[in-house]
């Protein structure tokens, strides 16, 4: 490889030149872990699903239970903003395939739209994944107080800890996602910085 | 009687025929990871027949191709980044930070290769699809239609690319300036 181009041309040789596992796959094939492919992201999703189901049928239960009207009320408010976050999860965060118009997509466009995807997903993780779990949470601790004063006198420090561990849980998680949504944004500038200097 | 449009089985073929080698070796730039690397390409090759469904030929099929195994390395990278969280550099933070093996010749192929790997593998996803397509010996006006990046910006990044390319990779090193 000495003195017969420049360098750069030379890397570009070695780049090209570099050896080859030569992997080739059949139509067939493609079709069968296409197939393979999709009944993955099938099962993946049904998973999350069926975690969601197990915590809203025990809620259910828990509903279907308690004699107390408030508490009723707490536990239906659980079970409502239990399924309102599968139906989120499902329209915006579950495994996906790829569309199959990726070609119409530059790359600056696709990595664009997977990034503000993202940024939306994280940005407004109070309105869809933790906001709706509240009123339930709060009516369900109302509901506890007024139906054991007793308890709660005995238990009131321990209560109060619970509660005040379970707020800052929310507002740990809330503030993760803020930062997650900022650091994509960032990126996503980067690229509009790009695309406007044409 | 018009010429029937290839099908979509036809067209993966031909795709798969011509570029297999390079859709290679675009899955080593995204994945340093042997089995991960295959199951990515294996991506690449499904993402490519599927979309082939929608190819109206409004761009050549060698853009096509090369936008559908960015695009699906790009997601590739993306996750892996959530898993992995790696530090991504830019063409621009490369070009002014010297190289501590800067200069130093690569002797042989393999161990060119390897470095070349190594930094292709540190870029940001666009950057990283501008110095593929250069290696690939694409000119400016087609990565400039593959990556979506302006021809000016396209242009730019190339000449960082080469002086990057040149000042760590340059025969005989500073020896010889």
């Amino acid at each position: 490889m000495a003195n017969e181009s420049p360098p750069n041309d030379r890397l570009k040789c070695v780049w090209q030149n570099q050896p080859s596992e030569g992997i080739h796959m059949s139509v067939d094939e493609i079709r069968r872990r296409a197939g393979k492919f999709h009944r993955k992201i099938y099962w993946r999703n049904s998973r999350e699903y069926v975690a969601g189901l197990v915590v809203v049928v025990f809620f259910g239960f828990q509903f279907w239970r308690v004699p107390d009207a408030l508490t009723r009320v707490g536990f239906g408010l659980m079970i409502a903003g239990m399924l309102y976050l599968i139906g989120q999860l499902h329209r915006k965060g579950s495994a996906r395939s790829l569309p199959a118009e990726m070609g119409l997509a530059s790359g600056l466009d696709f990595f664009r739209r997977e990034l503000e995807r993202q940024r939306d997903l994280v940005g407004s993780v109070w309105s869809w994944y933790l906001g709706p779990l509240i009123p339930g949470w709060v009516v369900l601790m109302v509901a506890l107080a007024r139906t054991n004063p007793g308890h709660l006198r005995h238990f009131g420090l321990t209560f109060a800890a619970f509660n005040l561990f379970a707020a800052l849980a929310f507002v740990f998680v809330w503030k993760l996602n803020q930062r997650a949504a900022r650091r994509l944004q960032r990126r996503i500038d980067e690229l509009n910085a790009l695309e406007g200097q044409r | 009687m018009p010429a029937q449009a290839p099908t979509q089985d036809e067209l993966y073929r031909e795709a798969a025929e011509t570029y297999a080698a390079a859709l290679e070796r675009l899955a080593r730039a995204y994945e340093a990871d042997p089995e991960v690397r295959r199951d990515l390409l294996q991506d690449i090759h499904i993402a490519l027949w599927r979309s082939f469904e929608c190819f109206d030929g409004r761009c050549s099929l060698r853009t096509w191709i090369y936008r559908v195994a960015h695009n699906t390395a790009v997601s590739h990278v993306i996750l892996q980044r959530r898993k992995r969280s790696q530090t991504l550099v830019g063409l621009e933070e490369l070009d002014s930070v010297p190289d501590h093996r800067e200069g130093e010749w690569a002797a042989d192929r393999h161990h060119a290769l390897e470095r070349l790997m190594e930094l292709v593998q540190s870029l940001k996803p666009l950057d990283r699809q501008v110095i593929l397509s250069y290696l690939e010996g694409l000119d400016a006006a087609a990565i400039g239609e593959i990556s979506g990046i302006s021809p000016g910006n396209v242009a730019t990044k190339i000449h960082r690319i080469k002086n990057i390319l040149a000042r760590r990779f340059q025969e005989g090193g500073r020896h010889g300036e």
